[in-house]
């Protein structure tokens, strides 16, 4: 991914986690309780239909979230349920999934055909793998990053490690500036493709590079935490405060998954 | 190797979420007890450092690219408990702020490269660098076997997760519910593309910065390496 783009991409994220949605109006805290008790439903889930009417819920959420619907299929459909299409598309041949014929071709002595289990075990894994990368992507598009980091709390995570993934957050930018000035630097002064191993070497030398600045880097951020009041231990800021919505929301969410599961598992 | 969420059964994610579990609580009291007060914000930078190595493509014969995860790098530069903990919040990073790999995967993906890759590259490298100089060339041939071998390693673990799903999980008319393939599949499928490609990327990757660091910071491989 290319610095503009990354950086385009996040900016964006950042912009539609500020709009008067439905999801971003929740509480962080609740609202990742409510997004991962949806990703576990999707994964618990035995039945098509009852993941493909989560996956109809999901982009219910994002349009009633001002989340531009075309933009979230192609957000969501880029890259990873893209790949597991092609990942998939061998498992409907009786070659690897062995059942019921639907449709079959020869040549030579060798048959080639497409089996019901086939279809069934690629079509429920696709669903499965596009509805919960959907479901995480509302996630971030409607979750300022700072205060996902912190809603992690809820889950019992150290304060250490959030704030150690909150700082990770941010330095990933200013890397990602340091490299593309280094790319820029080197494009400017060499002008032409450079030859693979050339290229490697580059590569190389930028994470060395990249490595020494921020060992360096260390020394200057813990003496800034201190001047800003760090004494050894952690501290959140920010507070969160659940309302009536919220709770009325979770509710409303474990029943979904109630009654999908259910519902799923007796083939209604 | 990053596994997105669906392609793993509840069975599986909840084991690998149970194994590292007292593997993140012994990393943390490790890192504690060794990481001086003024380090705290090195673990940070390791590990938004171990995530732009992600993102930086390597090119490889043919005009393609390839990435390297550099678990055996951070291991070799910070020792292999600050390694673990750098590449798993890398990964939750990635996974919960980007939607790079799964969020019921996270156990499974930081066994795989927090874990694995982590602590068989970190040993590999110390046995094979053993008695050497910080300058020595045998510390560069030694990142790159561990490299190699540790990211094959954990292409392995990564195969044999998937693997297993048809047969942990499967309907009573033998349709998949996970990743639809075997491990007769998964094994050559996972590994030939990493024994051919990605191992190599990763081999060169770790070995030329290691040659970098000993040219222009020797203190750097001298500190991270205990």
């Amino acid at each position: 991914m290319g610095a503009l783009s990354f950086f385009k991409e996040s900016i964006y994220a950042e912009e539609c986690a500020s709009r008067s949605g439905y999801l971003q109006y929740l509480d962080a805290r609740i609202k990742v309780l409510i997004i991962f008790l949806m990703v576990l439903c999707v994964m618990l889930s035995k039945d098509i239909y009852a993941i493909f009417s989560l996956y109809l819920f999901c982009l219910l959420l994002s349009v009633s979230s001002k989340i531009n619907i075309l933009f979230f299929l192609k957000r969501t459909w880029v890259f990873i349920p893209l790949f597991s299409l092609f990942i998939a598309l061998p498992a409907i041949f009786s070659i690897i999934t062995p059942g019921e014929e639907i449709f079959g071709f020869g040549a030579a002595g060798f048959r080639l055909s497409i089996t019901r289990q086939g279809l069934m075990s690629a079509g429920i894994f696709l669903i499965r793998v596009l509805t919960s990368v959907s479901f995480v992507i509302l996630l971030t598009l409607t979750t300022r990053n700072t205060e996902l980091l912190q809603a992690l709390r809820i889950f019992k995570v150290p304060q250490l490690f959030v704030m150690t993934t909150g700082m990770c957050y941010r330095y990933i930018y200013l890397f990602v500036e340091i490299i593309e000035n280094t790319y820029l630097a080197i494009k400017s002064r060499v002008g032409i493709l450079l030859p693979h191993k050339k290229g490697r070497y580059i590569v190389a030398w930028n994470i060395g590079s990249l490595w020494q600045r921020s060992y360096y880097l260390n020394h200057a951020v813990y003496t800034a935490m201190l001047s800003r009041g760090y004494t050894g231990e952690p501290k959140a800021l920010h507070e969160f405060k659940a309302s009536v919505l919220d709770w009325l929301s979770l509710l409303a969410v474990l029943i979904l998954i109630t009654l999908v599961l259910y519902l799923g598992d007796t083939g209604i | 190797m990053h596994i997105p969420d669906g392609y793993l059964g509840p069975t599986t994610c909840g084991v690998f979420y149970a194994v590292m579990l007292p593997i993140w609580v012994i990393a943390s009291k490790i890192v504690k007890k060794t990481l001086k007060a003024r380090q705290v914000p090195l673990l940070a930078i390791a590990a938004a450092f171990s995530f732009v190595i992600m993102m930086l493509n390597v090119p490889i014969p043919g005009g393609s690219t390839g990435h390297a995860v550099g678990a055996v790098l951070a291991a070799i530069l910070l020792g292999p408990w600050a390694a673990c903990i750098a590449v798993t919040v890398a990964l939750v990073v990635q996974a919960l702020l980007f939607g790079d790999g799964g969020i019921t995967a996270i156990g499974a993906n930081c066994f795989n490269m927090a874990f694995v890759e982590v602590f068989v590259g970190y040993y590999l490298y110390r046995i094979f660098s053993y008695g050497s100089g910080v300058s020595s060339n045998r510390r560069v041939i030694a990142a790159g076997i561990a490299g190699y071998a540790a990211l094959n390693i954990a292409a392995l673990s990564t195969a044999v997760m998937f693997g297993i799903q048809p047969l942990l999980h499967k309907t009573a008319n033998g349709q998949a519910l996970y990743c639809p393939y075997g491990l007769n599949v998964a094994i050559p499928a996972m590994l030939g593309e990493h024994l051919l490609v990605f191992g190599w990327v990763e081999a060169v990757v770790t070995a030329l910065v290691i040659k970098y660091l000993q040219k222009q910071a020797p203190e750097l491989l001298e500190e991270g390496g205990r």
